[in-house]
Parts: C-alpha cells; structure tokens; sequence
C-alpha cells in the first residue's frame, strides 16, 4: 500500500508548509506532494518612520511596531497568510511605489528566500524521516524558483519532463495551464498545452501505474468551477455566477490515457472529485489564507494497481 | 506587479491567479434582496396572516424584526470572513462543531427540507400568477382545475421542473435571469405603488366591488361584505389601524410570522476574494444588509400604501377570508387570493393591464424560484466530497455538465411531497416547518459563530473578524450570541404556540423522522467507511504546526 498526501496551492503560506511537513505522521503518509503554487503572491511593506518606528498594515488594520519582537510577531503573521514581509526605508518604499522594475525585483528576491527557507524546513523536518517529500512547481511560481527545487536534498521536484517514481508508479507533473485572465508565468493555449503534456506521457508506460499531477484541473469535471470574472477582474454577480474553467487538454487527455490517479489543484474554490471513466480525479482546493491545510489522502493498492480509498480533508 | 492601497499602498501584489477585485454591491446586494423576497414570501408568507394576531402592530414588530436579522446578517458576514469559499452552513458547523452535528443540521436545512418547499414554492406560483390570471381572463374551467388537487400538483410539477432547469442553468445564466426579474419586477412594483399613492380608498372600493361582480359574481357592497365575513372567519375584529402601539406585548407574537420571510438575507452567502481583508467583511455584510432592509423599507411603504388605499381592515380581513377557505373554516367573497397587485389591477377596469401588471410581478418568482434547489446542490456535493455520501451523487454529466444525481435526489423526493401536498389534507398544515428546520439549521451557525474565536482559536484570530469586539468579546460572538436567542425565540413560539400551526403532533414526528433519516445516513457512512479504511472524523483535525 502506498499513501499519498496531497496538497496543491499553498501560495508561501508558512503555516499550511509546516502542517504539510508534519501531515505525514499525522496521516501515516509515504510521501507528501505539493502539486503547485509554491510561492506568494503579495508582500506586505513594514515601513521604518523617521522616528525609528515601523508601520505596516495587514487586513486593512495599521499597526505601529515599536520593537524587533512586534517586527518578528507581525511577519509571522504576514507569512502565515502566505504574504511575503519585507522590511524598507521610507525612501525604498516611496520608490517601490514608483517603479515597478524595484517591486519585480524585490519580490523575486522573497520568492527565493522564500522556497530556500522551506527547503531547508523539510530538510530540518525531514531527512532521514523516510517519507518523501515532492514540491512542483506551477503557473503561479516563477523559473527561477525550479532550480532551488532541484538542487534540494530532501525535497523532490518533478515536471513534464521529469517524471517521479513512487514505487511502482510513476507520477507525471505539469504545472502548466490554459490561459487564465492574469497573464501568469506558466500558461499555454489549448493546442500548446496538448503537445506539452503529449510530451509528458511519453515517459508513462501503462496507465494502471502512472498517476498525473497535473496543475489545471479537467474541463467540466466540477473541479474547475471558479466565480466568473468580468473584464476589470471583479466578479459577475457578486460572486454568485459559477463557470469552469479548467484545461480541456487536460480533460481529453485523461479521458484518452486514463491514468490511475489524477491529482490536480489551481481553483482553489472548487475542492472535488470526479470520475472521468476509470480515472479518479481529485482537486483538494485551498485555503492557504486561513492557514488550513486542504488535502486529499489517497491510499493506493500496489498489488491491484487501484486506488484503494481517498479522502478529502482540512487539517 | 501592482500596488493597493489608497493613498499609499499596504501591499504590492504580482500578477497571480484568483487575485479579483472584489464585486458590485449592486451584485451582492440583489441576491439577498430577492431572497428574502417581498412578494412571494413577504406578502404570501408574512402580511397575509397579520390578522391572527388583532392586537399585534405590524410596524413595531417589523422594525425589531430587522433589528435582529440585522444581527443574522453580522454573524453569516463574519463566518465568510474567517472561512471564505467554505461552502455555507454544512462547512462552518462541520468544522467548529464536529461532522456529525454539520451534517445532521445542514442536510435537513439545505437538502430534505427544500424538499417542503417545492410545495410552498408552487402554491405560490399558483396564487400569484396562475389563479390571479385565470380570474383576470374569467377562465373558470383553468380556475377550477387551479383550486383542485390535480391543479395544484400541476403547479407544483411544473415548479419542480422549473427549479431544476435553472439549477442546470447554472449560476450565471440564472444570475442573469435574476437580474432582468429585478429590474421587472421593481418597475411592476413601483407601478402598483403609484397608483396606490394617487388613487383613493373610495376610488378602490368602488373598483373592487364592481370587479367582484364582473369577476366573480359578488354583488352589492363586497368590500363590506368582506370585512363582516373577515370579522366572523376571525371570531372577533380584525385589526386596529396602523400604529406603534402595543410596540411590545402581543406585537412580538407577529414576529415568527414576519421570520417565514424575513429570515433570509443571508441565503446565498457571497464569495469572498483573495488577498483582502476588513473591507471585503464589510462588503460581504453591505450586500446583505442593505438586500434586508431595502425589502423592510419596501414593506412599510407598502403597508402604509395599503392602509390608505385598501384600507387596512379590508386588506387583513380579505387575507383571513382566502385562509379560512384553504383551512376550511369559513368564507370567502373572493375565490382566489387578495393578492395586493391583483387588487390594485381592479382599478383599471381592463384586463389587459391586469393580466400585465400580474405578469410583470411574475418576475418576482421566477427571480427567487432558482434559490430553491442551488443551496442544496451545494450541500449534497460537500457531502460527497467528504465521503458521507456515496461518491456518485456528486457526479456531474460529461456533455451537459448537470449534476445528475444530485438533481435526481432533489427532484424526486421534492415531487413525491409535492403530491402528499396536493392530496391530503394534513400535509398543508406542515408547510410552515420548512421555516422551522432551517431556522434550526441556522441557530447551529449561530452557536458556531459564538464559540467560534475559542473552538477555533488560530483561524479566528488570523481573520479580518479578530479586530472588530464589544466591550472585549469578539463580535462574530456577541452578534451570533444574539442571532441564537432571536432563532430561540422563535422556535420557542413556533413549538409551542398553536397559532404559528407547526406544533401539531403529526408535523413535529415528521420533522423528527428528517433528523433520524439523517442521524441513519450518518450512522452507517461512518461504518462502511471505516470498513474501507476511512475515518470520517479526520476529515476537521487539525493537523500540528510544530
């Protein structure tokens, strides 16, 4: 029996990092896969006043800190919601305002510091814990955040080119996606996409063993519904009117390889699972933001090449 | 790369998915509004039945009423705050009561009880739009197959139907759908409203006695004639005028009837972005409250309109007339509901504009018949997903992208009821339950919220709802704290006075057999499950961060 513990979209949520590094024990899991969406999505300025202060604001709250402890206290908080804190002059600050190429380069730097910081928890958690630990990387991560992966000891990275054993099986990584409306790192239209994961496959020889990791969930598989979007990004009907808008690459590739297990994430709303003919389908979803760990714990029959059982979970 | 703030920014963002810029209030605010629907569920549900208590004061008790859904709606807002995209009722409870009471409460509120409220639903088509123009176009035969059981199964059929297609519409066409309704139905309503402004009370009196001769075959003086039948069916007067006075007393037994309707700003609890903060939580709770007290602004002034251009005393005596025929207890002078747009249409002395104005109203229902089955959906999915449920009824079909099964599971048992209502006589007395269980449903949230910033300490305080306490206690406890005694209140009324009519015997074994049904469902998932290896109390434990 192999156990997977899957979670997919933690968005630099320090918090949701250390449940991951601990959900093997809890679960009795053989190997914990984070599926994509390593990284952050916004930092948070903490602002030195001329007084020797420093302000920041986080959930529309402002908060004076007036002590190294309250700086450290704050941007544990900052990083548990996934948010990056940077610490910056007045002058910095009023320039990063100013010039996009600074707030570029400054959040690739957080992004690195970021990823190595994890890794070097797993390793801290990890090593020679005898659980295996996968990290991909996907639309939302940027490159240069592939090369930390890989260079990890303890942290295993995959992607369609590099497929991973897990035992028998062999689990294909793709953390590229259709087009989304914000233009992210690793996005292909259909057709692209298609010839992508046509690449991918070719590392997977029978379907009863191979088990997909990709990012994009299936076309209306019901793992895919986010809140419809109007042009300027506010949603359509207060956030009422529901469409999919996942891969349809993905889904007729399931359809037409019918893996084993087919483990997905990037709609973070649309937590599920579905069959897609004998394929088993699961998008964990995320809350990365509250601190809950949303996960699939899937238990796989080696000697009948099936899942066994899965579950769904918020731990 | 963006920056947000105001004047200066609080934090930088980089182009990443899901980052949305929140949504219209006017969105927001339209689903509630029509949820807690003036027309069909205010005037059918609330305003009719006023009359039962002759000594309660309408105004009073609808101002406190708002006051404290007004806490409801503080409560739901601060759950979707510190759990967003959660998923409602069933998620919240689940998680900070425990699977088993999530599921019991949230799958009799939002699944076998909706159930109920096909039935309800379907008369109200039938006496707001069917049987009114059957009267219009004086198709006697269509009004009497109406009034039979046959008639009223039919209607409830077709709702059923109705309900399902717009579930498998999905929510942005019905969205859509709903709006257009909106816009219909407050041009129809503001119409009516004119008319009742500028018309007189002498001017209506004489309309309506000589549309009930036309119509209906009354003859002399009909508007007195039912006000005295009003009075008799009533055993006593009907009620005083309007004023504040009694604004406690026997005004506050008009509350649980004012709750049939008034309870559900909160129905389609809105989605809450990525990436913000206090703000969306004031948004989230905006949509709301202004969807509930917008429909309490648009009762008082109907109920001050009514009161100059009905007559106050005529309205509430024609409305105990129509239940005494449904109950059996009395007369009528009208063979249909005293439906205020039919009533003010009689001042037109034309059928077209009649058939017009019912039509236009029409928009009321059909933008709230949707809200019927959508929640349910939800509910039965989230079940699935955590294995409570067989994993099937949350497929959806491959070509259509219809959640079958589900639909199957709503559908089904909602036209089964339909018939128990439509044919036997004791079912229609336990309609009003379908209030009661959801009232349940949501006292559950309630208590969840109040205990929420102890039973969930980390996610509580890493919410935007940490910053926001009374005197010291967190507010989603003060506020959920107050939302429970209102439901209690309520429920208390509701099971031990006759008046409300949902303590009958019968109607509380039946509600109780819905709770064991669930109690069963839960039972033997947690058996087979550990059979095949899962164990259904994992799916809320948290796991360590250390």
């Amino acid at each position: 029996m192999v156990k997977i513990f899957f979670v997919t979209d933690l968005h630099g949520s320090e918090i949701c990092w250390k449940k991951f590094l601990n959900a093997g024990p809890f679960y009795g899991a053989d190997v914990v896969i984070l599926g994509g969406d390593v990284t952050g999505k916004a930092m948070v300025p903490i602002v030195q006043r001329a007084n020797g202060t420093w302000e920041a604001s986080l959930q529309d709250h402002r908060d004076t800190l007036e002590s190294e402890d309250a700086i450290v206290e704050f941007e544990k908080r900052v990083m548990n919601r996934g948010y990056y804190p940077i610490r910056v002059s007045d002058q910095e600050y009023v320039a990063m305002q100013e010039d996009e190429d600074l707030v570029d380069k400054r959040f690739k730097e957080v992004m690195l510091e970021g990823t190595e910081r994890w890794i070097a928890m797993a390793e801290d958690k990890l090593a020679g814990s005898g659980i295996r630990v996968i990290a991909c990387p996907a639309n939302d991560d940027m490159f240069e955040i592939d090369d930390l992966l890989t260079g990890a000891r303890v942290v295993e990275t995959g992607d369609e080119e590099h497929p991973i054993q897990l035992g028998d099986f062999t689990m294909v990584s793709m953390g590229w996606t259709n087009p989304t409306p914000w233009h992210t790192f690793r996005e292909a239209e259909e057709p692209d996409l298609a010839v992508r994961i046509e690449r991918a496959l070719t590392a997977a020889t029978d379907p009863q063993t191979t088990i997909f990791n990709f990012h994009a969930p299936p076309y209306g598989s019901k793992l895919d519904n986010a809140p419809a979007l109007n042009a300027d990004l506010t949603y359509v009907s207060g956030g009422q009117a529901i469409r999919p808008v996942g891969s349809t690459s993905v889904y007729e590739s399931i359809k037409r390889y019918q893996p084993m297990l087919s483990l997905h994430g990037h709609i973070h709303e649309s937590k599920g699972a579905a069959r897609i003919g004998k394929t088993l389908a699961l998008n964990p979803g995320s809350s990365y933001e509250e601190g809950i760990l949303q996960a699939a714990v899937v238990s796989i029959d080696e000697k009948k090449r099936k899942v066994k059982n899965y579950q769904l979970v918020n731990g | 790369m963006a920056a947000v703030g105001e004047e200066a920014p609080t934090l930088f963002l980089r182009k990443a998915t899901g980052l949305v810029k929140g949504w219209s209030k006017f969105d927001a605010f339209l689903y509630s509004f029509m949820s807690v629907n003036f027309v069909t569920l205010g005037l059918f549900f609330a305003l009719s039945v006023l009359a039962f208590v002759p000594t309660g004061q309408v105004l009073p008790a609808l101002l406190i009423s708002g006051v404290f859904v007004t806490f409801l709606v503080v409560t739901y807002a601060g759950l979707i705050s510190v759990m967003p995209r959660a998923g409602g009722d069933y998620v919240w409870q689940s998680r900070v009561l425990g699977g088993g009471i999530g599921f019991l409460l949230a799958v009799t509120g939002w699944w076998f009880i909706l159930w109920y409220w096909a039935p309800i639903y379907g008369n109200i088509l039938n006496v707001e739009v069917f049987q009114p123009l059957a009267a219009i176009f004086e198709l006697d035969g269509v009004s009497d197959f109406l009034a039979s059981n046959n008639g009223l199964f039919f209607v409830c059929a077709v709702t059923v139907v109705l309900a399902g297609y717009l579930v498998s519409l999905g929510m942005e066409g019905y969205a859509k759908v709903q709006k257009v309704c909106f816009y219909i139905g407050m041009i129809a309503l503001a119409a009516i409203f004119l008319v009742m402004l500028f018309g007189s009370k002498s001017g209506f009196q004489s309309a309506f006695n000589q549309e009930a001769a036309n119509l209906f075959g009354g003859s002399g003086n009909v508007y007195a004639q039912t006000i005295a039948t009003g009075a008799v069916n009533n055993a006593g007067p009907i009620v005083p005028d309007l004023g504040f006075s009694p604004f406690f007393g026997d005004t506050l037994l008009l509350i649980p009837f004012l709750c049939f309707w008034i309870l559900w700003p909160n129905w389609g609890a809105t989605l809450y972005g990525e990436v913000r903060g206090a703000s969306d939580f004031r948004r989230v709770m905006g949509g709301m409250m202004w969807g509930l007290w917008i429909t309490i602004a648009v009762a008082v002034v109907f109920i001050l309109l009514a009161s100059k251009f009905f007559g106050w005393q005529f309205f509430n005596a024609a409305n105990v007339n129509y239940w005494a025929t449904v109950y059996g207890y009395g007369d009528a002078t009208m063979p249909v509901w005293s439906y205020a747009p039919l009533l003010v249409s009689f001042y037109f002395h034309n059928t077209l504009i009649s058939a017009l104005i019912i039509i236009a109203f029409g928009a009321w229902f059909l933008g709230w018949a949707g809200t019927l089955f959508l929640s349910s959906t939800r509910v039965i999915f989230a079940a699935a997903f955590d294995r409570i449920l067989p994993e099937k009824v949350a497929d959806v079909s491959e070509r259509k992208h219809v959640p079958v099964w589900a639909l199957v599971l709503m559908l089904v048992p909602a036209l089964i009821v339909s018939a128990f209502y439509a044919y036997t006589a004791t079912f229609k007395t336990w309609i009003l339950d379908a209030t009661l269980v959801i009232a349940v449903t949501f006292f559950g949230s309630a208590v969840a919220a109040t205990v929420l910033p102890w039973v969930k300490k980390r996610l509580y305080e890493s919410s935007p709802m940490a910053r926001y306490k009374v005197l010291g206690i967190p507010l989603i406890t003060v506020t959920g704290f107050l939302t429970a005694a209102f439901l209690g209140f309520n429920l208390w009324h509701w099971f031990s006075n006759d008046l409300y009519a949902v303590n009958d015997p019968d109607s509380l074994y039946f509600m109780g057999g819905m709770y064991l049904l669930a109690i069963v469902i839960y039972i033997v998932a947690r058996v087979v499950r550990k059979n095949q290896g899962i164990d259904l109390s994992a799916i809320h434990k948290e796991i360590p961060v250390e």
